[in-house]
């Protein structure tokens, strides 16, 4: 209570006082007993309505008061009011404070109780590691290049440095295109490489371009042999390009995917389109001492490179003399497999938006 | 391919150098190791005992009941069955807790009532051999307590290397191959191996004669007085450890030579080579063989034969003919060594499903020097075992064949730049010269002589020698050095945007899940879409039968994938961005890009909205795709051309503002089709399928992107339903709509479309709201009467009337 009980009182005394100058009646002594009532109120119980009631009181019944009490009485009634008032505007602001705490206390609400369910797409997970891989090489100035899925035996295998008699071309377990005798003879591409070539042809060196897409070999299906999956392809063509330049790039490359420091090995590995060509093994992401992944070995062999054969520069209209240039081929399915603990290769193209939606 | 630790020593000297050691080495810098295993490593384990006395059993006769000395305390109590175990023997014993091959855990036992400590165990017993006459009866000079696999030297390993990353390297098919790179590697001397050809006799050699350019050198010998005897341990041991079967002397040293040189050779029958001599040929068409294995073998012309005279007896680099087999009771046999083409063998051996030893190895292209060498060594080797063996005869050596040594000029500045590592010459020429290259100077560079052995396939140019020097310098050790130069942005690749941008829309607002397919389509799908005569692009080997056609679009990819989905969820949303390919006749196909949407739904209700069709939906979808993109808005049509999987009736066409090209199609599913796919009953489905072509997207116009103006008077909303005969389409009421507002019509929004009794047979009610505005006025009550009498002559002028509620 912000108002002054004692001075309330002492406003009531004082219009007590001018009713005792009052002749006695009724009326006199019915205000006379209410006035009193008021003053002998605890101070708690001086409400705003009791205090609006106590400057009515008075008010209502001026003219028992002697005519010259009636202007001291007028004044005293209305401090009164104005203290009811005064008191109304304090309790007002409780009441909304007490409100107000209720409201905040939350009461009755469950967080757990499920919101309306709001539906949303995906993109495919061989998208997903694609584009952050595209984002990577273009942010280092790299191209990004397609080809097409049907591809010549030219582009897949001559122009590749893989003559018609070499063993790669039963090892790659091709799908050859019913084609007539005479016609450019095609297949489903066994790897992205071909758009190497195509890719010297179009590009002045020097240059660097990736190359993701569908690949295809006649393989049995298990949960880690697919005809059809994703690779991605490289390649530099530059003065003076390396060895050394390849291992940086794939550095880059693996710290790019596991968004940290990878140890990397190169060993001898034969690909007749690199010379030399590599292996290039990771050291284990997810284990230190061996692990189901690297089959307890420490190394995941993650991706096979070299550098560019002289021949298949020559195919690609570049002067191997002039100029050098490393590739690489990475397996993206397996990327994502690996990524996502995908033990099923065969889910990646099936279609189950059970397993889409996951992504 | 697997590779012996024991054998290698013979070739190089391995103190020091585990197995494991070598694995390593040789991923760094020669092959993948797939893993190294111990040797039956069970012969560790088994000890060589004193059989010191031998009594019957007291309770059966086969039985022995022997003391043995291993070594240890008491000579141990063992029951033996074998017939030849005596006092004094030295024999094997496995104690009890020892597990012999086959998991074969040895006990202490009772036999008939007698304790029996362990087992003397047979060379089959310990996985040595295929004889079970006995118990083996070791060498008396052995200690008693030793290990067997010490005591005999049998302790090995085994590597195995994985045949794809060889397939370049014929000289590594065999033992000393791989030797010869872990003395370059380990800095240690290949041991000398005597490859001479012993001095033979003055007899009559065979005579041969080649036919087919397919065999460049064969050398035929003859060979007296071998016998097929049981092959020594040290053979059988190592052939096992190869996981080869020892069969005998002769064919065990065959295979011997085969696997430790990489030259596959052949003996026959010297008897079954008659006075005509050997003659290699090309097959007929049609001619038979029976080959060792006892399969009659179809031949065809590109197949290679070795005759006797005109009648076949080895499928040429593949396999012997059962008719030529080297008898029991012969002695006389004829050798051959020969070199084959390569891809005739492959190409054979391919088509007949035959891969053996030796078609794995000439199919590498092996060194025609390697003849002679080989046949010398396993005539070597015979003679070893058998000293009564003689050569009657000198060998016929014929062919046309070719050295693959050359020389090959390597510049030092190439090895260091290609690498990126910093070799001096000396350094290079160090590690050729470990390799068995010959190396001289040759002004500023080096002139590299290359062996024949490497020459035949593997080193041809310098960039092959850059990998030589590379691999045993060890790639580990060349700095890594980043790309540098000047970075220019790439070309924009104008459809690679606009795909991302597609995907985006369709995964993100327009909710529907990205799948990639397959390209191949089955022929269920081509038989139930009608499309069995239209050309596709097909394989010649189809994974399945069935499965051969590469899809000419997208749509046809998701078809399969409704079923199962729909009966799994009851919306199915899913989009594919695809190639989708059309034959051309003698060229390269022509290469689709297009986006796929199907989207499946249940059936629809009887009180559904006019607009929920999943039809309309995809339409919805698909125009806010076009809008996202920036292009100009959509126009509908009715299709015309219909897709195979589409409604006819209900198929609409969609163009961009005022293009001419068509963007694509989006219609119900064809009913037939949507019946064949398995779609009725409980999850008869309400779909619709969208093609929207990608390259037809990126000719599009763009819509003109610029800022209007605010509108600073308010718009006017009015209602009105106009009902038009049947055949009026909304798009002509819209255009009615918009030409009655004089350019006023700021929006237009179809809300009802009803038929009935009220409005009439054979007409239906188009129920729009109107947003009028002006540029420069607020709109009065005068304006909106006027549009609406235009309306109403619109109206009347397409056969219908505007009503009023």
């Amino acid at each position: 209570m912000t108002h002054d009980a004692a001075s309330v009182r002492a406003l009531l005394g004082e219009i007590l006082a001018a009713l005792a100058s009052a002749s006695e009646s009724d009326e006199t002594r019915s205000l006379r007993q209410r006035l009193e009532r008021f003053v002998a109120l605890p101070d708690e119980a001086l409400t705003s309505a009791v205090l609006l009631e106590a400057s009515a009181a008075p008010l209502g019944a001026m003219r028992v008061f002697p005519k010259e009490a009636r202007g001291l009485v007028g004044s005293k009634a209305n401090a009164i009011k104005q203290a009811a008032l005064a008191a109304l505007a304090v309790e007002e602001q409780a009441a909304l404070a007490r409100a107000l705490a209720a409201e905040r206390s939350g009461a009755g609400f469950d967080a757990t109780l499920p919101p309306p369910r709001q539906a949303c797409g995906s993109l495919h997970p061989i998208t997903q590691v694609t584009r952050e891989l595209e984002d990577l090489f273009t942010s280092m100035g790299w191209t990004i290049l397609d080809g097409p899925e049907v591809e010549t035996e030219h582009f897949n295998f001559d122009a590749l440095n893989i003559s018609p008699d070499h063993p790669a071309r039963d090892t790659m377990d091709t799908f050859w295109v019913r084609t007539a005798p005479g016609e450019t003879r095609l297949v489903m591409r066994t790897h992205t490489s071909p758009v190497q070539v195509r890719a010297m042809r179009r590009l002045q060196p020097p240059f660097r371009a990736i190359v993701p897409g569908k690949v295809f070999r006649n393989e049995a299906l298990d949960a880690s042999h697919e005809h059809t999956f994703h690779q991605m392809e490289g390649l530099v063509v530059g003065k003076h390009v390396s060895v050394g330049h390849l291992i940086a790039a794939m550095k880059t490359l693996l710290r790019g995917i596991f968004g940290r420091e990878i140890e990397i090995r190169l060993r001898p590995g034969y690909f007749p389109f690199v010379e030399p060509g590599f292996e290039l093994d990771a050291r284990c992401p997810f284990c230190t001492e061996g692990c189901s992944v690297c089959k307890r070995s420490t190394w995941i062999e993650l991706l096979p490179c070299g550098m560019v054969h002289p021949n298949v520069l020559k195919a690609g209209g570049i002067d191997p003399e002039q100029w050098t240039g490393f590739a690489f081929g990475l397996g993206l399915s397996r990327l994502v497999m690996l990524r996502f603990g995908i033990d099923d290769v065969r889910h990646l193209l099936a279609g189950d938006m059970r397993f889409l939606e996951q992504f | 391919m697997k590779i012996s630790y024991r054998w290698l020593a013979r070739h190089v000297d391995l103190s020091g150098t585990s197995a494991v050691d070598i694995a390593r080495e040789l991923t760094l810098s020669t092959a993948e190791v797939e893993g190294v295993e111990s040797f039956l490593p069970h012969l560790c384990d088994v000890t060589v005992g004193h059989v010191v006395q031998r009594e019957k059993h007291p309770d059966a006769d086969k039985l022995s009941l022997c003391r043995v000395d291993v070594g240890q305390g008491e000579p141990l109590q063992i029951v033996c069955g074998a017939p030849n175990v005596r006092a004094g023997l030295k024999v094997v014993v496995a104690t009890a807790g020892t597990t012999l091959p086959g998991d074969f855990k040895i006990k202490k036992s009772k036999i008939r009532g007698v304790e029996s400590n362990g087992m003397i165990c047979s060379e089959r017993e310990l996985g040595l051999g295929v004889e079970h006459d006995g118990i083996w009866e070791l060498p008396a000079g052995l200690a008693v307590g030793a290990r067997l696999g010490a005591a005999l030297g049998l302790e090995d390993w085994v590597i195995e290397i994985d045949n794809k990353s060889v397939t370049h390297r014929p000289d590594l098919w065999g033992h000393r191959g791989i030797a010869a790179e872990l003395a370059a590697i380990l800095r240690r001397p290949l041991k000398p191996l005597d490859l001479a050809l012993p001095a033979t006799g003055g007899g009559a050699s065979v005579g041969v004669r080649i036919e087919s350019d397919a065999c460049s050198r064969y050398l035929a010998l003859r060979v007296e007085g071998a016998r097929a005897t049981r092959s020594p341990l040290w053979l059988k041991s190592l052939l096992l450890a190869v996981g080869q079967r020892p069969i005998d002397l002769l064919v065990d040293l065959s295979n011997f030579v085969m696997l430790d040189l990489g030259q596959p050779n052949h003996l026959f029958d010297a008897r079954k080579i008659g006075a005509q001599g050997i003659v290699v040929r090309k097959a007929r068409a049609g001619e038979v063989l029976k080959t060792l294995d006892e399969v009659e073998r179809k031949l065809e012309a590109s197949d290679l034969l070795i005759c006797n005279g005109d009648e076949p007896v080895a499928l040429a680099g593949i396999m012997g003919g059962e008719g030529s087999k080297v008898a029991e009771d012969t002695s006389q046999l004829v050798l051959e060594v020969a070199a084959f083409h390569a891809p005739t063998v492959r190409r054979t051996s391919a088509r007949l499903g035959l891969r053996t030893d030796a078609s794995a190895r000439f199919e590498k292209t092996l060194d025609p020097e390697l003849v002679p060498r080989a046949a010398a060594h396993l005539v070597r080797l015979l003679q070893a075992e058998q000293p009564e063996v003689k050569l009657a005869a000198p060998a016929t050596d014929v062919g046309q064949w070719t050295s693959a040594a050359k020389t090959i000029r390597l510049r030092g500045e190439r090895v260091r730049m290609l690498l990126g590592a910093d070799l001096d010459d000396a350094a290079i020429t160090d590690i050729l010269v470990r390799l068995g290259f010959g190396v001289a100077k040759d002004g500023e560079g080096l002139a590299v002589r290359v062996p024949s052995i490497r020459g035949t396939k593997d080193i041809s140019i310098e960039q092959d020698l850059v990998e030589e020097v590379g691999r045993i310098y060890r790639y580990g050790n060349i700095p890594e050095i980043p790309l540098a130069g000047i970075l220019v942005p790439p070309p924009r690749d104008e459809r690679r945007r606009l795909v991302r941008r597609i995907e985006d829309r369709l995964a993100g607002s327009a909710r529907f899940h990205q799948q990639i397919s397959y390209s191949f389509v089955p022929d269920t799908t081509i038989l139930k879409l009608g499309l069995q005569s239209t050309p596709h692009v097909e394989v010649q080997n189809p994974i399945t039968e069935g499965a051969s056609r590469v899809r000419r679009s997208v749509v046809v990819s998701l078809l399969p994938l409704l079923e199962p989905n729909r009966r799994r969820a009851a919306e199915v949303r899913l989009f594919e961005v695809g190639k989708g390919y059309e034959p051309v006749g003698g060229a390269e196909p022509t290469e689709r890009h297009e986006v796929a949407l199907v989207l499946a739904r249940p059936a629809r209700k009887a009180n559904a909205r006019f607009d929920d069709t999943s039809l309309a939906l995809l339409q919805g979808v698909v125009e806010d795709l076009v809008r996202s993109l920036g292009l100009e808005a959509c126009t509908w049509s009715r299709c015309e051309a219909v897709a195979s999987w589409a409604h006819p009736g209900r198929a609409t066409a969609l163009r961009i503002g005022s293009q001419e090209t068509l963007v694509g199609e989006v219609a119900a599913i064809e009913p037939g089709l949507a019946r064949e796919l398995g779609l009725a009953g409980e999850i008869e489905s309400d779909i619709a399928l969208a093609r929207v072509s990608v390259d037809a997207l990126l000719g599009a116009t763009p819509r003109a992107r610029r800022y209007s103006p605010l509108p600073q008077f308010p718009a006017t909303r009015v209602d009105v339903a106009l009902a038009l005969p049947s055949e009026r389409s909304a798009g002509e009421a819209k255009a009615a709509l918009e030409r009655s507002g004089k350019g006023l019509v700021s929006g237009l929004e179809l809300f009802d479309v009803f038929t009935g009794e009220r409005i009439g047979a054979g007409r239906r009610s188009l129920a729009w709201h109107v947003t009028l505005s002006a540029p420069d006025r607020t709109l009065n009550e005068a304006d909106v009467k006027k549009f609406l009498e235009r309306v109403e002559r619109e109206a009347v002028q397409l056969g219908g009337e505007l009503r009023r509620e």
